[in-house]
């Protein structure tokens, strides 16, 4: 199958994933910025404004990967449960195009939220156009790894009902999310900072953190950080590979 | 000369001869639409599961095909293997001359399914649902457009095309998942039990767009369990049970199957019906199978004569299928 086909495949499953939610759902964009709002809000009002970055930085990264997990989980398990799924499969359609289209909608519906978050962190000046680009960069690889931790998990709980997935993916995304030093610095975990390179969250907003000014980190250190990120998500596409199966045996 | 300058035929090994048109799409020469060898299917759950047991089947091109059987006969498992979701433990089937099992990729492209008991996504509306899946068949905007509508129409769907789908009837959601698989444009659509749950008149709106479909050239697969829905829309039909094929023709020559050509339903107590025929017993009425026209009149002065309720019809496909499959209970043989 062509790339071509590939790619715009995914571009139309995206847009039908996410479409609706634009047109005639629109609380779901602001639900998005919420999962951000609520731990800045909180921020502000208890630090006096000084860890505003800190948050709109959580705020950024959680935009961008709390419903990513939460799709990569949900989407795939609904899909099959109401038989859509079925349908694909019986099409012209590459898997890598269902996945890819499957992990693009949620990111689709976070751009607003990023734009807003962005300009606001952009307004306060925070950000140089050379960590705008760096930062774009790190929220899309986080994007792909969580999304690749809820296909990993879609797969693996295949026979799981769809209540309990979807008590399973809300619990990750706030485990993800809330937890890791996302919406605050890893120099807080002290001796055990090292965790936060390992969680594609918390690693992802540290790195923005540095391109910020806000975290000296070496150039190495950044380069490794990079390399971990990305194997990170080349390891849970990987593992989904193995067990995932597009056509049943 | 041209004709050889731009086609190519090939006929190689197993495989069914298609022309290989320039540009490199293939065209398959194959007569069947659909074609299955000895296709058995075993689940290892808890325990081993035969779902198919060797089935052989055969649907000619622009055929209407009903695969009927109860539940759990196998016909779901039939088509989502033909359908390329689901491999078969041996055997193999031919959609359009690819072969299941070794071109699922050249399958794809031909067909279309609606799964049992699909669902759809509550806030999306029926133009998207044939709109977009046009697109997924790589066809451009304005195309998908056309056939979208063309799609719709059949279904009788069109003036709800900016409904969503919440708002719509069990029926309508229905249709608008066939108006997906129609917009396809696929040579062959493959519907398992698109009617279960729908009331008489949206099954009638489903029957309607397939026999249109069909008289488009389209080739048709259809398995159900309403028996009703097997006599009127297919020009042939196959009864599995258990995993096997147990008769495969046309209406007419499933209903020959049966020695016995009428049913007489008897209401009312009557103790020596089992000397004019079989004896099917539901309850307080009873189907007497007979062999002629005079013993099914017999049949009737007789209960006339004892003041009770009778009515005699040529034997449905209904009652054949009961006895293929083994399923009368209470029965008393003449």
């Amino acid at each position: 199958m062509k790339i071509t086909k590939i790619l715009n495949d995914a571009l139309i499953i995206g847009w039908i994933k996410s479409y609706p939610d634009f047109r005639r759902n629109p609380l779901t964009l602001i639900l998005i910025a919420t999962v951000g709002a609520i731990p800045l809000f909180f921020m502000l009002i208890f630090s006096g404004g000084g860890l505003i970055v800190h948050g709109l930085i959580g705020a950024m990264v959680s935009s961008a990967t709390f419903i990513g997990v939460l799709a990569g989980i949900q989407d795939i398990s609904w899909d099959r449960y109401v038989k859509i799924r079925e349908m694909i499969v019986a099409m012209p359609v590459h898997p890598a195009s269902y996945a890819l289209g499957i992990a693009l909608a949620p990111f689709l519906l976070s751009i607003p939220s990023l734009i807003f978050y962005g300009t606001l962190t952009a307004y306060l000046g925070f950000i140089t156009l050379e960590a705008t680009l760096w930062t774009i960069l790190a929220l899309i690889v986080a994007w792909a790894a969580m999304s690749a931790i809820g296909f990993m998990i879609s797969t693996y709980l295949y026979k799981v009902s769809m209540m309990v997935l979807n008590n399973i993916s809300t619990l990750l995304g706030f485990l993800f999310v809330f937890i890791p030093p996302v919406f605050y610095s890893e120099t807080i975990l002290g001796s055990l900072s090292w965790i936060s390179v390992l969680i594609p969250t918390s690693n992802a907003a540290n790195l923005i953190r540095a391109y910020m000014g806000l975290l000296p980190l070496s150039a190495e250190t950044i380069i490794i950080r990079w390399v971990i990120l990305i194997a990170t998500t080349v390891a849970f596409v990987v593992l989904t590979s193995v067990k995932a199966r597009w056509r049943e045996n | 000369m041209r004709l050889l300058e731009e086609f190519t035929v090939y006929a190689h090994g197993l495989r069914t001869p298609y022309l290989l048109i320039k540009g490199g799409k293939r065209v398959s020469l194959s007569t069947n639409a659909v074609k299955s060898v000895d296709l058995v299917k075993v689940y290892h759950s808890r325990e081993k599961v035969e779902a198919l047991k060797g089935v052989n089947i055969t649907i000619g091109r622009g055929e209407l095909f009903t695969l009927l059987g109860p539940n759990g006969a196998g016909k779901t498992t039939f088509l989502r293997i033909i359908s390329t979701q689901l491999m078969p433990t041996s055997g193999d089937a031919r959609v359009l001359g690819y072969s299941v099992v070794d071109e699922p990729e050249e399958v794809r492209k031909h067909i279309a399914v609606v799964p049992q008991d699909v669902a759809t996504y509550s806030n999306f509306t029926p133009w998207e649902y044939a709109y977009y899946f046009a697109r997924l068949r790589g066809m451009p905007a304005s195309e998908a457009k056309g056939i979208s509508e063309k799609a719709l129409k059949a279904v009788d769907l069109w003036e709800l095309r900016n409904r969503m789908c919440q708002t719509l009837s069990g029926g309508e959601r229905r249709r608008a998942i066939i108006a997906s698989a129609l917009s396809s444009n696929a040579d062959v659509l493959m519907l398992d039990e698109p009617t279960s749950g729908l009331d008489a008149v949206a099954r009638r709106g489903v029957w309607s767009a397939l026999r249109n479909m069909v008289e488009a050239g389209k080739t048709i697969l259809l398995t159900t369990h309403m028996m009703e829905e097997a006599e009127i829309v297919s020009d042939r039909l196959a009864i599995i049970s258990k995993g096997s094929v147990i008769a495969d023709g046309t209406l007419d020559e499933i209903k020959a199957l049966s020695k016995e050509k009428y049913r007489v339903v008897v209401e009312g107590k009557f103790e020596k019906l089992s000397d004019f025929g079989e004896v099917s017993k539901l309850g307080d009425r009873n189907i007497v199978y007979v062999k002629t026209q005079e013993e099914a009149l017999e049949l009737l002065k007789t209960t006339l004569k004892m003041h009770l309720r009778a009515e005699a019809s040529p034997v449905t496909l209904e009652d054949v299928f009961v006895k293929l499959v083994g399923g009368i209970n209470n029965s008393e043989n003449h």
